[in-house]
């Protein structure tokens, strides 16, 4: 752990306790609403949301090797700017931990026809694939945790490769820090299998009806590794269809393609020219349906990477990941919900010299936990996790947590 | 923001407690033709409407809205006569769910109305409120369709949908009969009120006007123009 985690941590730790502690005198005064200039043209809104829990020692909510989703303080702001019918500009700024600012997204929204819901969206924009990715803020999701296709590290990464399928099986469970022999051999953390956690740049087109919407984007990187600059020259290609074919019934259908390994790993493994070759193919099927006081969601993602085949045992066929999982929340009185989630993330086998495996070591998590609205835009959420794992030195992790989150 | 908490409060508290607060003519006066309290709330500055969050999450624009009305005000009176609150006759209101907007944004009633809150929309709503006054959660409910909620208590209640955010109302619950949601032009009138003099308050988005004096005779009326903001 680096130096000074600890008195980040005691920072954002802190800072949440203040905003607890102010929360009985001052409950009623917390703006609710965005804050607007210019006649509506700029809005501002913000979303903050601090999560506690105990140290997570197998790793399994961690996002990369510094940052857990259950122990953090994550301040967005997120900003738009209208310039007439046909153009507007949105970003969002992201600290965690008290850390310094990050764009998380900036992009160029057009709206070509005014009559015509169709829009182009150019920039750092939102994902395509799935559909957890673009509902991450604390006030949208439920529970505490992430969905284990959003945040699970897997062992692969896109800059070092395992020369071998026993290295990649030595590697079983320990996504958090990974290390291979092939092209960049510093330790560092793998990749989950969609991204939750940055977005992606490129080009995106959206066409809406009341019963349909669709949505097709070509950008520099991966779902499971977005850029905000190509690293391989290579362009993903993601579309998704939502239909809506009764209030309250939401089936989704998403498919992504593009090279995930740097030019660098790449040509490391195979010399040059063969960067396109080695890709991530995801397909992914989700459905959201809610009614009186439930909402169910179901999503299910399955991702090929394709990597070199460099020495025996020989990595043949593409590593496949299968992330399925199940979610719902039914409100119990008026400002109180509970909520569970139910997780599984699989892979596929491989052949090493004394024994045949996944690739990775698969996870499941069972969360469950509810909130409470201390006013509209104050929300005190608390879970707990169970995590299981067919591997690693940690298999098994019971995680309390809880989590206070402001929006306006 | 102090003082549009202070307003608030005060209302609260004035609503809340209207049956102990003073009375004037004895019980039965309200059977006889009683007086009107006219005139006029002018605002100095239109609350802004609730702009939608700027979220960045969305892959496309989100679909064009109404913008509430928010040049209506509540004018009502501080105390109320004996007699008053046996009168009410609570009945049932409507405030509908339209084009991403409560329709009216502003509803005045007695306490035990019985309020309908339609879906006009295509997509779901999700009626709620936290207020101490009323804490309710309707839940999702599609186009077509209704639910109720009746109000007993007296009070400001702040209506919402929990799917978008944008979308508020305000309900105040009253005591008694002897209130009136202004017009287009701001024009208000309270009507059937028994001789004697009386508080008046003006209310708009929050904001209260200082306690106005207002006397009333037996079928006479009353000018009462008000200032807020």
């Amino acid at each position: 752990m680096k130096p000074g985690t600890t008195k980040t941590k005691w920072k954002a730790i802190a800072c949440a306790l203040a905003l607890c502690g102010s929360v009985p005198a001052r409950a009623q005064t917390l703006p609710s609403e965005p804050i607007v200039f210019a006649d509506g043209r700029v809005t501002f809104g913000g979303d903050v949301s601090a999560s506690f829990a105990p140290k997570d020692t197998g790793y399994f909510n961690y996002t990369d090797y510094q940052h857990s989703a259950l122990r953090l303080l994550r301040i967005d702001f997120t900003g738009s700017l209208k310039a007439g019918d046909h153009l507007a500009v949105l970003g969002e700024v992201r600290s965690e931990n008290v850390g310094s600012p990050r764009p998380y997204a900036l992009f160029l929204r057009i709206r070509p026809w005014t009559a015509r819901q169709f829009d182009i969206q150019v920039g750092r924009v939102p994902p395509t694939f799935g559909a957890f990715a673009r509902r991450t803020y604390a006030a949208d999701n439920p529970l505490i945790g992430y969905p284990l296709a959003y945040q699970y590290l897997t062992s692969l990464r896109p800059d070092s490769l395992p020369g071998s399928a026993d290295e990649l099986l030595r590697m079983r469970g320990r996504g958090w820090l990974s290390s291979f022999s092939l092209a960049n051999p510093t330790p560092d953390h793998g990749l989950p299998v969609a991204s939750a956690f940055s977005w992606d740049t490129g080009v995106q087109m959206h066409v809406t009806s009341d019963f349909i919407e669709a949505t097709a984007s070509v950008t520099a990187g991966t779902i499971s590794d977005p850029l905000v600059t190509d690293d391989n020259s290579g362009k993903q290609i993601a579309g998704r269809v939502a239909v809506r074919p009764i209030v309250g019934l939401i089936l989704g259908a998403s498919a992504a393609r593009g090279p995930f390994l740097t030019e660098t790993a790449s040509q490391s493994a195979m010399g040059e020219g063969r960067n396109g070759d080695f890709t991530q193919t995801a397909w992914g099927g989700d459905l959201e349906y809610s009614r009186g006081y439930y909402l169910v969601r179901f999503e299910t993602i399955v991702s090929d990477w394709t990597v070199p085949a460099v020495r025996a045992p020989l990595i043949d066929g593409p590593l496949r990941a299968l992330a399925t999982s199940v979610e719902g929340r039914y409100k119990i009185a008026p400002g109180l919900y509970a909520a569970a989630r139910l997780d599984h993330l699989g892979f596929s086998e491989i052949v090493g010299t004394a024994r045949r495996d996944t690739w990775d070591a698969p996870v499941t998590r069972l969360e469950i936990g509810g909130g409470y609205s201390i006013q509209r835009n104050l929300i005190f959420k608390v879970s707990y996790q169970h995590n299981t794992r067919e591997g690693g030195r940690v298999r098994t992790l019971n995680l309390p947590a809880a989590q206070l989150v402001f929006w306006f | 923001m102090r003082a549009l908490l202070l307003s608030v409060a005060s209302l609260v508290s004035f609503v809340s407690f209207v049956p102990l607060v003073s009375f004037f003519p004895p019980a039965g006066v309200l059977a006889a033709g009683g007086g009107t309290i006219r005139g006029r709330v002018e605002l100095r500055r239109v609350a802004p409407p609730v702009e939608r969050r700027p979220t960045v999450s969305e892959l496309g624009a989100p679909a064009a809205r109404d913008v509430s009305d928010r040049l209506r005000s509540v004018v009502y009176l501080e105390s109320a006569p004996r007699g008053a609150f046996e009168q009410s006759r609570p009945g049932r209101a409507v405030l509908n769910q339209r084009e991403e907007r409560f329709v009216p944004h502003v509803l005045a009633i007695t306490a035990g109305t019985i309020v309908d809150f339609p879906n006009s929309d295509r997509i779901y709503h999700n009626v709620f409120s936290l207020s101490k006054a009323a804490r309710f959660d309707l839940g999702r409910y599609a186009a077509g369709h209704s639910e109720s909620r009746r109000f007993d208590q007296p009070g400001i209640v702040r209506v919402f949908c929990d799917i978008h955010s944008h979308m508020n109302a305000f309900v105040l619950v009253f005591s008694h009969p002897f209130f009136a949601v202004t017009d287009d032009e701001g024009r208000y009138r309270i009507e059937n009120v028994p001789a004697g003099t009386y508080s008046v308050i003006a209310w708009n988005e929050g904001v209260s006007s200082e306690p106005r004096p207002a006397t009333i005779s037996d079928g006479g009326a009353a000018e009462l123009d008000f200032t807020l903001r």
